[in-house]
């Protein structure tokens, strides 16, 4: 997570290179995949191969390694499958296994591209990217205000879950819903509730220090 | 669920793609015209918790587990507006940084979870907030908000899939509805256990909810509630003729019958749906729609209750 979360502010050019990324993954993700049964055009499975290899070539560029970017895809291929199975069994017949490949295809090519931009970038790498293609103030200082607040609001989290499972031994962090709903249900609740006061709390008293030195919050 | 990249259309990405930014420039412009605006390192730790409470998975089946959505409970803290902006921060992190959930699929999952969570379920516990008084409105309200919010949102997403030529609406929609309702009900004892530990300690910070007891939300979460009854449950009502017309068929003048006025769906049949619950949905949802806005119309014309002339 930290290492995903590392700053990248050397990365020149922000705006165009988060610019030809989207682009990239938007033109992979809408390429034609013979979802209606006719033929996979070969100008798609060009697309894709390139941003698969852009993508790639991104995320070893800035530091991943192929071990890294294996778990990546794999990490993405249960959901893609979920999709892409029922949607190749309602093609016609002698047209779904291709029309599943595609689909593949088409979904890690166009995730891979987009998260290897993400990541080239860095967090504030993107919140430079996002303010120079000219989105509103506003969501480009929500934004830089969660990245910045998320690795030690993850740490925090995990801390907590950590005490929280050495205080109850039996079966670990949580147990089955079904088995004991009312215990689990408020568990995480006053688990969830906790780190949201926390959370709040600690940012109104960054609002509160930041108008004392007279900062302009709005 | 996040849709990934490569599995909308073209047009239901660009069309998602427009809803989403129409819905983040609304919500921006009615934050800008609000007299208290939220501090943006507030939205921003909103938007990490969000983000971290989604990460936390609770077992609910062998090996399937849920977790927290947020978008009602973003909307409660906040208001609806502003927990759609939370909302856009985590899908965009989300999708661009750890690859859950498409960039091309941005504005249906924005619309899916931020819109149907933050805007739709916040409207329907506005309403439940309004008829339970006291703090027990402040969870039960978006309990209930968070469960229809959820429904909706999964309503949402089959719609997009469906529309993209990936599979039939009929047979995707009561699938995502029926696999979403156990997942419904997690997000809503999800958001109410959390809220529960917050109204104990700080009930000043459930700051949307409070104020959204008055004013247009209650309204729109009557509006929400009667979209799926129309949507959903109609379509299913009994078939058998109503007591007059069953009167009428047993007295012999059914045949005389005239209607005053050419109707465009007569029988709530849409020409292009056929005769099925696809069309009696449509038509209820339409319906339903025009009547709101014509009452929405009628009441803004004769003004208020309390807006006559004052001494």
């Amino acid at each position: 997570m930290s290492r995903a979360l590392a700053t990248r502010a050397g990365v020149r050019r922000p705006g165009l290179r988060l610019a030809a990324g989207l682009a990239l993954a938007a033109l992979a993700a809408v390429a034609p995949a013979g979802l209606r049964g006719e033929s996979v055009p070969l100008a798609s499975w060009l697309v894709w191969l390139a941003a698969l290899a852009a993508g790639a070539a991104s995320f070893l560029r800035a530091g991943s390694t192929l071990p890294q970017l294996a778990r990546r895809v794999a990490w993405l291929l249960p959901f893609v499958l979920v999709l892409a199975l029922p949607a190749a069994l309602i093609a016609p017949a002698g047209r779904r296994a291709p029309a599943a490949a595609a689909l593949v295809v088409r979904a890690l090519a166009a995730s891979l591209v987009a998260a290897s931009t993400a990541f080239r970038l860095g967090p504030l790498g993107l919140v430079r990217g996002v303010r120079a293609l000219g989105a509103p103030e506003r969501l480009a200082e929500v934004l830089e205000a969660a990245l910045v607040g998320l690795a030690a609001m993850l740490d925090r989290a995990r801390a907590m879950l950590r005490a929280r499972e050495a205080r109850r031994t039996g079966h670990g962090a949580w147990a089955l819903v079904l088995r004991e709903p009312v215990a689990t249900l408020s568990g995480f609740g006053r688990f969830g509730g906790a780190l949201l006061l926390r959370t709040l709390e600690r940012a109104e008293a960054q609002q509160r220090a930041r108008l004392a030195r007279g900062a302009d919050l709005t | 669920m996040h849709i990934p990249d490569g599995f909308l259309s073209a047009p239901v990405a660009a069309a998602t793609w427009a809803g989403g930014a129409a819905s983040i420039a609304w919500a921006l412009r009615v934050e800008k015209r609000d007299a208290d605006p939220a501090p943006a390192p507030t939205l921003g730790a909103l938007a990490a918790f969000v983000f971290a409470g989604q990460l936390v998975n609770l077992p609910v089946l062998p090996g399937t587990s849920g977790h927290l959505v947020g978008g009602t409970l973003a909307a409660a803290l906040v208001g609806p507006w502003r927990g759609l902006l939370v909302m856009a921060t985590v899908l965009a992190v989300q999708s661009l940084m750890f690859q859950d959930g498409g960039v091309t699929a941005f504005g249906a999952n924005l619309l899916a979870l931020g819109g149907a969570g933050a805007v739709c379920g916040f409207a329907v516990a506005a309403l439940v907030a309004r008829l339970v008084p006291g703090v027990r409105g402040l969870v039960a309200g978006p309990v209930i908000g968070a469960f229809a919010g959820t429904l909706c949102g999964a309503a949402f997403i089959a719609l997009a899939l469906a529309a993209s030529g990936l599979y039939p609406a009929r047979a995707v929609l009561p699938v995502m509805l029926s696999f979403h309702v156990p997942i419904a009900l997690v997000e809503a004892a999800l958001t109410g256990t959390v809220l529960a530990t917050v109204v104990r300690w700080r009930p000043d910070i459930v700051r949307g909810l409070q104020s959204g007891r008055s004013g247009r939300a209650p309204a729109l979460g009557v509006l929400v509630l009667a979209l799926a009854v129309a949507g959903f449950v109609a379509p299913r009502a009994s078939s058998l003729p109503d007591a007059l017309t069953s009167v009428a068929a047993r007295l012999g003048f059914a045949g005389a019958e005239r209607a005053a006025w050419p109707a465009p769906w007569p029988g709530y049949t849409l020409p292009w749906l056929g005769d099925g619950h696809a069309s009696t949905a449509v038509a209820g949802l339409v319906g339903t729609l025009a009547a709101a806005t014509l009452a929405w119309a009628l009441t803004r014309k004769l003004g208020a209750p309390g807006d006559g002339p004052r001494a």
